[in-house]
């Protein structure tokens, strides 16, 4: 069996985070980067997964992106996947969601994957699409937001999670795309041996260039902070009349009076 | 020159914070209060690698280098001092004079159970009256057989009360001073060793710090650590790696304590404005995160020299000297940046201030080190 796990690498979250010059990206001069935290659970449950059908599988990590996502890679290696590709791309952050699962596809295509796992969406961009256009890509089963995975010869059984608490299980055969929600599974940590071993697994660098760019169907016109908002709302009075007021404030601006 | 972590060095740091983030820093203050490091916690180190990370894979160790080893205790020290120089001891004071000394079969036997985390290792060297002067050392040994036989006392042994695996220093005959002095590769739980106590202590309130007597203690022949009269030799060699471990310990402590004293100084507001808009308050910021990156480029260098069989006493000398002031420095400047919240100990900073002390202290005072850097300086 053929897995491949697609990641990103994001910048850490606890980050200050400027605006670039041309505003439609953040500045990436001194932030420090990592593993996306979806895609640990996705990185996590294809080694599960090769270690639940022993040694018949072959699990391969991809990521896009300029030199430092090896980084990242090296991280999944250690984590207990077999091979990694790096896609390389120093104008990856520049590209939306389209491009960049056609690139992964165009290098997917032809691999025959029968399982195809990434995370549920990226913790900086958030657009949750690459997985599922990738999935339509590839010709492929897509179900999104898993957080619980069975696999039975080439059956498999999920959990999803829906909007309100609500679950959903889903049956299907493969081949599939599966995007991972966080607590999916406890990523584990490299070890410190793993990590050392790591550094004897291939690692195939592919330029962007030598695969079939998408046109770009969306563009990013302007990034910015959300406004600052001003001081709130004060309201001033008689007690009682403080109360109704209040009352009415929050019955129609919020929703936490609404039964149901 | 290249200022740069590799890449495998960076990956290696991450994984070991995610692992500090979820594992120790959430329990760092009850391994303070209840003067213990959780055996949970140990096996876990253990499984993580972190027990042998420079150590040759055949004997079980990663098979890293010995910056990755610095990167791990700094990491982990950051969370918790104690929990930093347990790794630090039991690798720089234990595993490598076996590494560096022992015979083939010695590293085969002792090694694995060491890197594996099944023994905790120390080094039994410091006495009621042979401290910074190790050539006094009084505990003595005979060969009787094919064994030898141990008597003296020590003290001071950190991880001792493990009752792991124990280097000990002891003479044939004091008058030769240095030169009467051998090592012994010793299983704590042997008969003759017994326990006097563990000390209470002002900081690293996790660790073990025992004093032993060892009372007619039989180590089989095969366990003296390269040959008779060399333990001065291998006492020096140790304590010179071990100064790199200290030093990563205290460049640990010392950035846990920025790191809490830059986001208190965001959140605090006193005069309309946080704390950190305050020139007061920034200059100390300052002062702190210099002598860090100082201390910082002194440790990796140290551990770089190790690494490539360079000299380095007089670097890992100076690395532990200035890391370990660093400490004590940047943890004193961390509670006066949170006021009287930095001397309660919900903040933090109070036990590192405690922690960092020590570093001043173990693997040779702060004058040792002075008297190290002078004396290759001046000859």
């Amino acid at each position: 069996m053929k897995i491949l796990v697609c990641i990103k690498q994001v910048p850490d979250m606890e980050s200050r985070f400027k605006v670039n010059r041309d505003g439609t990206w953040i500045e990436e001069q001194d932030l420090a980067f990592r593993m996306n935290e979806y895609d640990e659970f996705a990185v996590e449950q294809a080694v599960q997964t090769k270690e639940q059908l022993g040694t018949d599988v072959d699990v391969t990590v991809l990521s896009l992106g300029p030199g430092r996502v090896t980084e990242a890679l090296k991280k999944a290696l250690a984590m207990g996947c077999d091979r990694a590709v790096h896609i390389q791309d120093e104008a990856s952050a520049q590209k939306e969601p389209w491009q960049i699962a056609g690139l992964i596809a165009a290098y997917a295509r032809g691999q025959a994957y029968d399982l195809v796992f990434t995370g549920l969406q990226s913790q900086d961009r958030g657009s949750a699409q690459v997985g599922v256009l990738l999935a339509e890509l590839l010709g492929m089963v897509c179900v999104t937001t898993v957080i619980d995975f069975a696999l039975k010869g080439t059956s498999v059984s999920v959990s999803r999670e829906l909007e309100g608490g609500l679950k959903a299980a889903v049956q299907f055969d493969l081949p599939a795309v599966v995007t991972c929600q966080l607590g999916l599974n406890t990523p584990r940590y490299p070890t410190l041996p793993n990590i050392m071993k790591a550094r004897q697994k291939e690692l195939l660098v592919v330029p962007a260039a030598d695969l079939l760019l998408e046109q770009a169907l969306t563009a990013t016109e302007k990034m910015y902070p959300p406004a600052r908002k001003e001081g709130g709302l004060v309201l001033e009075g008689e007690i009682d009349d403080l109360a109704d007021r209040l009352l009415a404030v929050l019955k129609e601006k919020t929703t936490v009076l609404r039964q149901g | 020159m290249e200022f740069e972590l590799s890449q495998d060095h960076r990956v290696l740091q991450d994984s070991v914070r995610d692992f500090v983030t979820n594992e120790i820093k959430p329990i760092a203050r009850q391994i303070d209060e209840n003067h213990a490091i959780p055996d949970e916690l140990v096996a876990k180190i253990g499984a993580m690698g972190l027990l042998g990370s420079y150590l040759p894979e055949t004997y079980g160790g990663a098979g890293l280098d010995i910056l990755s080893y610095v990167l791990a205790v700094e990491e982990v020290s950051k969370a918790c001092g104690s929990t930093g120089i347990l790794i630090s001891a039991h690798t720089s004071l234990c595993c490598d004079p076996i590494l560096q000394f022992g015979s083939q079969e010695q590293k085969q036997q002792h090694l694995p159970p060491l890197t594996r985390g099944e023994k905790i290792g120390c080094l039994l060297l410091t006495e009621p009256d042979a401290g910074s002067d190790v050539a006094g050392i009084a505990t003595t040994y005979r060969q009787e057989g094919d064994a030898f036989v141990l008597n003296g006392s020590k003290i001071m042994i950190t991880n001792g009360g493990y009752l792991g695996t124990g280097i000990v220093m002891a003479s044939h005959d004091r008058g030769l001073r240095h030169k009467g002095i051998s090592a012994f590769i010793v299983d704590l739980a042997s008969e003759g060793v017994v326990v006097q106590r563990n000390e209470n202590k002002l900081g690293i309130r996790g660790t073990y710090t025992t004093a032993f007597s060892l009372d007619n203690v039989r180590v089989p022949a095969g366990n003296l650590l390269g040959s008779e009269g060399q333990g001065f030799k291998i006492a020096m060699e140790t304590l010179n790696g071990g100064r790199i471990g200290v030093a990563a310990q205290a460049l640990g402590i010392a950035e846990g304590a920025l790191e809490r004293s830059l986001s208190y100084a965001r959140e605090r507001r006193q005069f309309g404005q946080p704390i950190s808009e305050m020139q007061a308050i920034q200059f100390k910021l300052a002062d702190m995160y210099t002598a860090i990156e100082s201390s910082r480029l002194l440790t990796y260098r140290a551990a770089w020299l190790k690494e490539s069989k360079k000299p380095y006493a007089m670097e890992s000398a100076m690395c532990k000297l200035h890391a370990s002031e660093t400490a004590t420095f940047v943890t004193h400047q961390a509670i006066q940046i949170h006021g009287g919240n930095g001397y309660i100990n919900d903040y933090e900073v109070e036990r590192m201030y405690r922690d960092a002390r020590i570093t001043e202290i173990y693997e040779g005072t702060n004058e040792i080190q002075r008297v190290v850097i002078a004396k290759m300086l001046t000859s």
